[in-house]
């Protein structure tokens, strides 16, 4: 057993949280929500000359071959930051291409990825399934000039600043059924795509993809049900431990700032901190914190290694603990600052709506709560 | 970054599985299994089998009958030992006393008692807190006036649990009035059988008997039965409440009380249906089982990590904490699990359903023992606040 990261991961983490203290600010951060941009363009590039948007892909496709593991320190760092570069959505489009794309699919679109000139995202969930895993209503159907989808894919992360979206569908079978999905590289831009772009509540880009007889591009073979169903599971599990690693951030960040408040908000003539109610609040929020580490950590190493003893029960173990553990840290770090707190221009609310996002996407606390029901 | 255990370390863990499969007495282990806290001769008989391995104490050096082994193993031992389940080795003998005694004994005291602790020949008990000194032990009043070649001890323990099946007593004493109050404390083993103890039962919540006062009259104790120097006691206790961090969070037995709520909700019918065909129930329990993992991982991350230790010193608040919430948490499960059928109030062994809902009440104590909830909130908070 080993909980450390290597030096590499700790370097590129600390490199990133530099990157992101100078460029991602919280005030640069409210300026560029205040605007018409999703993300910082800047930002991105130097997210890409880290290697960051490297870091995911396959070394034959300009790629660094790194796992969930590698992520940990790097998600966490977006997560600290409050970041709005829509990295996970890029490293997940890249991934389920990675999965079920051909080589020739790959070596098309990856190399732009890692140079940073491409955004991707990843298109799976849709509002009639909320957290169910494979409700795909989205229909795709073989025309005489190739593939075509008809559905609605929403929340999309990432859909604004997007070139290109990889859309799950099905091929055949009922929503939920695990066999008969299939991926597709589609063009927001081209004809039968509504793209609808628009913040979701913790400022970062989302949207809603609108597809009628779209025209898209099948990755790998569609019929191929194994490895598709394989990519979206793979995926969705990246997805997953990114998420638990971004929320630690996020609570790492509120934590941060609420134990300097405490330290010098005075009341009553001495620090608030002084008071043993803030003082066990602070503490409860502290063991939430390293639990929530803890299950970060889990879930990476689950999703790197998905045939694992325990793989699959850590994954949802993770996200259910991860989700209510950092969702505490952060009502209690909004508590201990008082008005202060609910304040949209002060940061550690920003947390709250993160995490809140964060344990929305790839199944909240209470569904894997029922899916580790239904595993025991 | 890696959560898996190393071929040996799995070698290890199947010995040990297959040990415990072939050596655990079956009546001990479905008695804790039902819920049973071990009888006393439980503990005896099953310590003894393992300290034929050096098992019993297998974080001593093997000069002591120990077996030398490192974080990991004992980890592992610990989580195989709970999860038979079969009794943990006496706790005050194998973690609080003997490291005392290997740190701050003379070696006569050491060659006389380490392989007595080990093998549970002789049973010790705690005497630190009193009726005016809880989570402010340093405070004690039990008063140990030299003469000659003996301590007379005057005062009363509190809280003294298995004091009524022990036959020494390890003590916090005060052997100086004038000076601060943690300077003239010190460190004694004293024989039950002395003229002038007195043990008085008190009867827990459970309705069980753990816990005891205990009376010293003019008790004389002699001098080689004092352990480091006199007035230095405090160094001995802070010692040891500070050591024992590998079993604080109690991992492996939450797990299995949590397996065994399982196996109840399973069993157990409703209205002609198994209580686990409730969703809520099993989402409840798989919740549980998250918090739980977290925990383990957390306690293998601080126990296994010098880095982490150093990043959070209070550590061992942290596991606690949790540990407490989560076994409390679990035994409420249980009693709820127990339902209607386990309110008849019977003698602890011959409960039908096991002694789940008395187990409950006794569960509220795990806050309050080893340092109280409210106290390792204030650990945290000095280092998180300041």
């Amino acid at each position: 057993m080993n909980f450390e990261l290597d030096d590499d991961q700790r370097a590129l983490g600390d490199s990133l949280a530099r990157l992101l203290a100078d460029r991602g600010a919280f005030e640069q951060r409210r300026a560029l929500v205040a605007g018409d941009a999703w993300h910082d363009a800047q930002t991105w590039s130097a997210l890409a000359g880290l290697g960051l948007t490297a870091l995911p892909l396959p070394e034959a496709h300009g790629g660094f071959g790194g796992g969930a593991r590698d992520l940990l320190p790097v998600m966490q760092a977006m997560g600290r930051a409050l970041s709005l570069e829509p990295y996970l959505a890029t490293v997940l489009g890249a991934t389920a291409l990675r999965l079920a794309g051909t080589d020739a699919q790959q070596a098309q679109v990856l190399p732009g990825v890692a140079e940073g000139g491409t955004r991707l995202a990843w298109a799976h969930d849709e509002p009639e399934g909320r957290h169910a895993p494979l409700w795909v209503q989205a229909a795709a159907r073989p025309a005489k000039d190739g593939w075509r989808l008809t559905g609605v894919k929403s929340p999309v992360a990432g859909l604004g600043p997007a070139q290109r979206v990889v859309v799950s569908a099905r091929v055949s079978g009922a929503p939920g059924d695990a066999a008969g999905c299939a991926l597709f590289l589609v063009d927001p831009a081209a004809p039968g795509v509504q793209a609808r772009a628009f913040r979701l509540v913790d400022d970062t880009a989302g949207g809603e993809l609108r597809l009628d007889d779209a025209p898209a591009e099948p990755l790998g073979d569609p019929l191929d049900a194994a490895v598709q169903a394989l990519a979206i599971e793979r995926t969705q599990a990246l997805g997953l431990a990114a998420a638990c690693a971004d929320m630690v951030g996020a609570a790492e960040a509120a934590f941060a700032l609420a134990m300097e408040y405490v330290r010098t908000r005075k009341q009553f003539g001495r620090a608030i901190g002084e008071n043993q109610a803030l003082r066990h609040r602070a503490s409860q929020m502290f063991v939430a914190l390293e639990m929530a580490r803890s299950m970060a950590l889990a879930a990476a190493v689950a999703a790197d290694e998905p045939d694992g003893e325990h793989a699959r029960a850590d994954l949802s173990r993770a996200k259910l603990s991860v989700g209510r553990n950092a969702r505490a840290v952060a009502h209690g770090a909004i508590q201990l600052h008082g008005g202060i707190g609910m304040t949209e221009e002060y940061a550690v609310g920003h947390s709250l709506r993160r995490i809140h996002v964060m344990d929305q996407c790839f199944g909240d606390a209470d569904a894997h709560a029922a899916r580790l029901a239904a595993l025991a | 970054m890696d959560l898996t255990l190393t071929t040996e370390q799995r070698a290890f863990r199947d010995e040990v599985r297959a040990f415990i499969q072939a050596r655990l007495p079956d009546d001990i282990r479905a008695r804790l299994r039902a819920g049973h806290p071990p009888r006393k001769q439980d503990t005896v008989t099953w310590q003894r089998i393992l300290n034929e391995r050096g098992w019993a104490v297998p974080h001593w050096p093997r000069q002591y009958g120990g077996a030398d082994l490192g974080q990991v193993e004992r980890l592992i031992l610990l989580d195989e030992i709970y999860r038979a389940p079969a009794p943990l080795p006496q706790v005050f003998n194998t973690n609080m006393l003997g490291p005392v005694l290997m740190k701050f004994g003379t070696p006569a005291q050491c060659d006389h008692f380490l392989p007595r602790l080990a093998n549970l020949d002789l049973w010790f008990c705690q005497g630190f807190s009193e009726p005016g000194s809880g989570s402010d032990l340093a405070s004690l009043r039990t008063a140990a006036r030299r003469e000659g070649d003996h301590y007379v001890v005057n005062g009363q323990k509190i809280w003294t649990t298995t004091a009524h099946l022990a036959d020494w007593v390890f003590a916090l004493v005060r052997t100086d009035d004038g000076a601060r109050k943690q300077e003239g404390i010190s460190f004694l083993l004293i024989d039950l059988k002395t003229p002038g103890i007195r043990i008085r039962p008190i009867r827990s919540i459970d309705g069980d008997h753990h816990l005891n006062e205990v009376f010293f009259d003019d008790v004389r104790v002699p001098v080689d039965q004092l352990v480091g120097q006199e007035n230095r006691g405090w160094d001995c206790a802070k010692f040891l409440l500070a050591n024992e961090r590998t079993g604080i969070a109690n991992v492996g037995l939450c797990w299995e009380r949590l397996d065994r709520a399982r196996e109840i909700a399973q069993q157990t019918t409703q209205a002609g249906r198994p209580l686990w065909d409730d969703p809520k129930l099993r989402a409840e329990i798989a919740a549980l089982g998250a918090e739980v993992r977290a925990l383990e991982i957390t306690n293998w991350r601080f126990l296994l990590t010098p880095a982490e230790q150093a990043r959070v010193p209070a550590f061992a608040s942290v596991l606690k904490l949790k540990g407490t919430e989560l076994q409390q948490e679990i035994n409420a499960l249980l009693a709820r699990l127990a339902g209607p059928q386990g309110l008849e109030r019977r003698d602890a062994d011959e409960l039908a359903h096991g002694p789940l809902t008395p187990r409950y009440f006794y569960s509220r104590a795990a806050s309050i023992y080893g340092g109280t909830t409210e106290v390792q909130n204030d650990i945290l908070a000095k280092a998180l606040v300041g």
